[in-house]
């Protein structure tokens, strides 16, 4: 038996390892994707009797001068990037405090991570008792702090509303921050702090001059994964406020959902996909040139 | 003299950051953990005290009562074992299906490996909402709106990618001499992998699962589309649909009870794992 | 611990005992009933009809259920409850239909998801189960509703109306005959405003929800103006009549007539300022009728349909619920006999004097019985056979919330109404020319 054919062999049964998973994965990632490129060119709805009808780029045109559309991409650039943000400061934050010794730092270790086990839907409803505007505690604990006189209907304002989502979001996803950026704290090697504080470093500069550009991997990558889930952000929104009130925190998925679901509108809720995933698509090309950059130098 | 400045100066230095430190832990530890203590409290307390103002933080009568009308006026028991049959079984099926792919993409060097491998990277950050549209029709031309296929085809698929991350990361650390030896000793690479890798696997697929079953367990936008009939539904869309017995009435006390149940499992889990956990998802998001 | 206090804990305990032990009773029966389940072939099941409901409803229903599947043993109607919320109930249904294989075999459902779900083809055309006769015997517009296209799909359970509600009181204090006309409401509201009896003249629905649509289609009516043609699909909302319709409610907020708050109102929002007082004229719907019975206010207001422009007719939007049957149901003749059942004027009238509901059928209006029960019944005959329907066309959801935003977008002041109406009128038409 020569080498080549047993390579080949090996090839064959690695494809075959390979592919029932790839096909798995193509099914239903690359197949629905593809058919809302092809959908997004027809009017599929109500007036239609839901029969497809081609009809080129009317759905796009249609896109363009759809003003619920833009406004839902609004909230959720400004859920999105608040919400990051927050995240990415107080998940460093934590991350930074549970890499300290103290005793009972598993205890802490674990409870920092059960929000992120939990069932956003569930939890959801949750965070909505706590932000209800007759026995909420948030009320409750702001009235008794003097801050405010009567209770506030969070879920029922736009801006508060959005606060109590980002709220929320924080409380569920920072774990999963700081996991990752706790994993990337313990790799930075002790020495190289002792180094520094020879040197009369004091630690804000040891952070800023060793810890962040070391992190700096760790922190791309859980931005990239955040970007991603809180631009699809689905769940919370759905349970806590259902995308209201009068649309304030309607987000993208929100809209797709009811377009598709609500309305019945499935050509034009293709092109919504189609154009939510090509934005997708972009802020991930930017964030991963980033990325590699950074590995590089 | 200026040794011992010093050093008090370095004491009260360590005592600042000290007081900081405990200070910082008990804000972590109670904003993550207040809302689910408050959920607890909640699902405990009669009715009366639930909608008391001002606040009852410290109630005087508890009772099941929000428990028992769960499992009274709706099928609770068989929310839960819908969602931990689905979650199941799809996390066998992932592993099933993931393990063997990331040894391949491991060890035996095939073409265009770092294409299929950043093709699960990126399909790991496609929002659920992209793919419902054309989930929707795959089920509806199949007919399998209101089975459970429905559920644990996705649930398999969107779990993939993080298993074959996790179980890559894994192999590559495995030694290859034994694989080799083994390969010496005459075995094919199939009973080899069943025989000599999946043994010293177990661990990293107990991690997985781990990680795979609370991403099923929690799934919440194909669950509400895919499953209409009442009594297959999964704990999270269940707990979201439970309704008042009257109008502007919102049922707060089940709802709790609701969110209780249906955390429990996870909260063991995460107790019972933590170290697992956190190892898969650095595993998962870092190295991949 | 006191007396008291020990005898409440005891029986507090045995209470619990109680419902552990019919929890208990609950899983055996569950479990002894398992088997059943598995060997539905063996056995002469009854036929299943399920339908789905909020659960509020649901609960109303109960009695009628229990006495239905006493009479017809040969059928198990079982009502499944849905959230307190109608939209949530609506995406259940749209849902379980998409999805083909449908576990519900009837649609208890809201008059504006007839259109769609009838253009989606989920339902059975009911035209010939309901003879001409039987059909005159039910509220003109409740028939109309139920139609699509010229076929029938639902029946009629129970029906609904917007109206005007009034303080007799502090009319007839001020020398006021009701008013009938936009005008006069507002001269009407402002001078009673003036004299201090009342803080405010005129509450609306103003919050950016369907309900602002369905009180707007009145104001529309009053003047003569109109949303969706449903035959030629043709807009109206840019037209000079309806621009005065919204500048109508720009003004009740901008002369104070409204609290400022208005914009935010839903229905029990705006009951509540009338009930307690606060208010001269309320646009609601007949349940804050007997709400109010138990007020302040008892016994001081009254009801009459919307007022108008001169020159016009006033319109009450229709709302109500009734019965369709499911395309996909194997039982259409046994779900027929559900809705015979509930549509009856006996379920009916059962249904009506327990929960104070209006019913569809014109003759239980001056009903002894309901008479008794409720004297302001045959007044709200009046109202009610007046009424006008939201566009019955397919696109009604989508169309809907277009005007929802505009119109919200017009009343707060971040538009004005030529604006707001005129984007308005242009997106419905995209929405309908979109074929």
């Amino acid at each position: 038996m020569s080498n080549d054919s047993l390579d080949g062999r090996e090839k064959l049964i690695g494809w075959l390892l390979l592919i029932p998973a790839l096909l798995v994965l193509a099914l239903v990632f690359i197949y629905p994707i593809a058919r809302a490129f092809w959908l997004s060119l027809f009017t599929e709805n109500l007036g239609t009797q839901l029969q497809p009808e081609f009809s080129g780029l009317t759905n796009y045109l249609r896109m363009l001068g759809d003003g619920r559309f833009w406004q839902s991409m609004g909230n959720t650039a400004i859920f999105t990037i608040i919400s990051v943000v927050l995240e990415l400061i107080l998940g460093l934050g934590i991350a930074l405090v549970l890499n300290q010794s103290f005793r009972g730092r598993g205890v802490v270790r674990t409870i920092a991570i059960i929000p992120w086990a939990l069932p956003t839907a569930v939890m959801g409803l949750a965070w909505a008792w706590i932000f209800n505007d007759q026995y909420g505690v948030v009320n409750d604990i702001l009235q008794r702090l003097g801050v405010i006189d009567i209770g506030i209907n969070w879920l029922g304002s736009p801006a508060l509303a959005m606060t109590a989502l980002i709220i929320a979001d924080v409380w569920k996803t920072t774990p999963f921050i700081s996991i990752i950026l706790l994993a990337g704290l313990q790799s930075i090697p002790q020495d190289l702090y002792e180094a520094h504080a020879m040197d009369g470093a004091n630690p804000w500069q040891s952070f800023s001059q060793i810890t962040l550009p070391l992190l700096m991997p760790q922190i791309l990558i859980a931005l990239l994964f955040r970007f991603a889930q809180a631009f699809g952000v689905f769940d919370l929104v759905q349970v806590m406020t259902g995308g209201g009130p009068a649309g304030a925190t309607e987000t993208v998925s929100i809209y797709i959902y009811s377009t598709v679901m609500r309305y019945l509108d499935f050509g034009y809720g293709a092109a919504l996909v189609v154009v939510t995933f090509l934005l997708l698509i972009a802020a991930v090309a930017i964030t991963s040139l980033f990325l590699k950059r950074l590995r590089v130098s | 003299m200026a040794t011992l400045r010093d050093r008090t100066k370095e004491k009260s230095a360590i005592n600042t950051k000290q007081i900081i430190l405990w200070i910082s832990l008990v804000l972590i530890v109670s904003f993550f953990l207040a809302p689910i203590l408050w959920q607890v409290l909640t699902s405990l307390k009669v009715n009366a005290d639930i909608s008391a103002i001002p606040t009852v933080y410290f109630p005087t009568r508890f009772t099941f009562s929000h428990y028992l009308e769960l499992f009274a006026r709706r099928p609770f028991i068989l929310y839960i074992l819908n969602s931990a049959l689905v979650a199941i079984i799809s996390t066998l099926l992932c592993l099933t299906l993931g393990s063997p792919a990331a040894y391949a993409l491991t060890r035996l060097k095939l073409p265009g490996e770092n294409i299929i491998l950043a093709g699960i990277l990126i399909v790991t950050l496609f929002p659920y909402v992209l793919l419902f549209l054309g989930l929707l029709e795959i089920v509806k031309a199949i007919g399998l709106g209101n089975n459970y296929l429905a559920l644990i085809i996705p649930y398999t698929a969107i779990n993939l990618p993080l298993t074959i991350l996790v179980m890559r990361s894994f192999f590559q650390q495995l030694p290859k001499d034994l694989e080799d030896a083994a390969k010496i000793d005459g075995y094919k690479i199939i009973p080899m992998l069943l025989r000599i890798v999946l043994p010293m696997t177990l661990p990293a697929l107990v991690t997985t699962g781990i990680l795979t079953f609370i991403f099923a367990w929690n799934e919440y936008i194909f669950a509400l589309t895919f499953i209409t009939r009442d009594t297959m539904k999964t704990i999270p869309v269940a707990t979201a649909q439970l309704g008042g017995a009257t109008l502007f009435d919102i049922p707060y006390g089940p709802i709790a009870a609701a969110t209780i149940l249906g955390t429990l499992p996870l909260v063991i889990l995460v107790l019972l794992f933590q170290r697992r956990i956190v190892q898969g998802l650095t595993a998962g998001a870092v190295k991949g | 611990m006191s007396l008291t206090n020990f005898l409440i804990k005891i029986t507090r305990f045995t209470a619990q005992k109680a419902k552990i032990y019919s929890f208990l009773l609950f899983i055996g029966l569950f479990l002894s009933l398992l088997p059943f389940s598995l060997l539905p072939v063996f056995s002469q099941q009854p036929v299943q009809i399920k339908t789905l409901m909020r659960a509020d409803e649901a609960q109303q229903w109960q009695p009628l259920v229990n006495k239905f599947n006493q009479k017809y043993p040969h059928i198990n109607l079982e009502v499944i409850e849905a959230p307190s919320d109608s939209n949530q109930v609506e995406d259940l249904y749209t849902a379980s239909f998409l999805l083909g294989n449908s576990p519900y075999d009837l649609v208890y459902m809201d008059i504006v998801w007839t259109p769609k779900f009838a253009a989606a083809g989920w339902l059975l055309d009911l035209s010939d189960r309901l003879s001409e006769q039987e059909k005159d015997k039910f509220l003109t517009g409740d028939i109309q509703g139920g139609m699509y296209q010229g076929k029938l799909y639902r029946i009629p359970f129970r029906s609904d109306a917007g109206m005007l509600y009034y303080r007799q009181d502090l009319l007839a204090q001020a020398g006021y005959q009701p008013p009938e006309t936009f005008d006069k409401l507002i001269q009407i509201s402002q001078d009673l405003q003036q004299q201090g009896l009342a803080e405010w003249g005129y509450v609306w629905q103003g919050k950016q929800y369907e309900g602002l649509a369905a009180m707007f289609v009145e104001i529309l009516e009053g003047h003569g103006a109109f949303w969706v043609d449903a035959e030629t699909l043709e807009v109206g909302l840019d037209k000079p009549e309806a621009i005065k319709a919204v500048e109508f409610l720009r003004t009740t907020i901008e002369q104070k007539i409204a609290p400022p708050g208005v914009t935010t109102y839903a229905e029990d929002e705006t009951r509540r300022l009338f009930q307690n007082g606060k208010a001269v004229f309320l646009r609601n719907w007949p349940y804050v009728y007997s709400s109010a019975l138990n007020s302040p206010i008892a016994g001081k207001y009254s009801i009459k349909p919307m007022v108008h422009a001169v020159g016009q007719d006033s319109g009450a939007t229709q709302g109500g619920w009734g019965l369709g049957i499911s395309k996909s149901t194997k039982h259409p003749d046994a779900a027929w006999q559900v809705i015979e059942f509930f549509s009856s004027e006996n379920s009916q009238r059962e249904y009506i004097l327990a929960t104070g509901y209006v019913p569809s059928r014109t003759s239980l209006f001056n009903d002894p019985e309901i008479v008794a029960k409720y004297n302001y019944y045959p007044k709200l005959l009046s109202v009610v056979q007046n009424s006008a329907l939201r566009p019955p066309i397919a696109q009604y959801a989508q169309a809907s919330d277009i005007l929802q935003r505009y119109l919200s977008a017009a009343l707060t002041d971040r538009m004005s109404p030529e604006a707001a109406m005129k984007a308005a009128a242009e997106e419905t038409r995209r929405l309908l020319r979109s074929k």
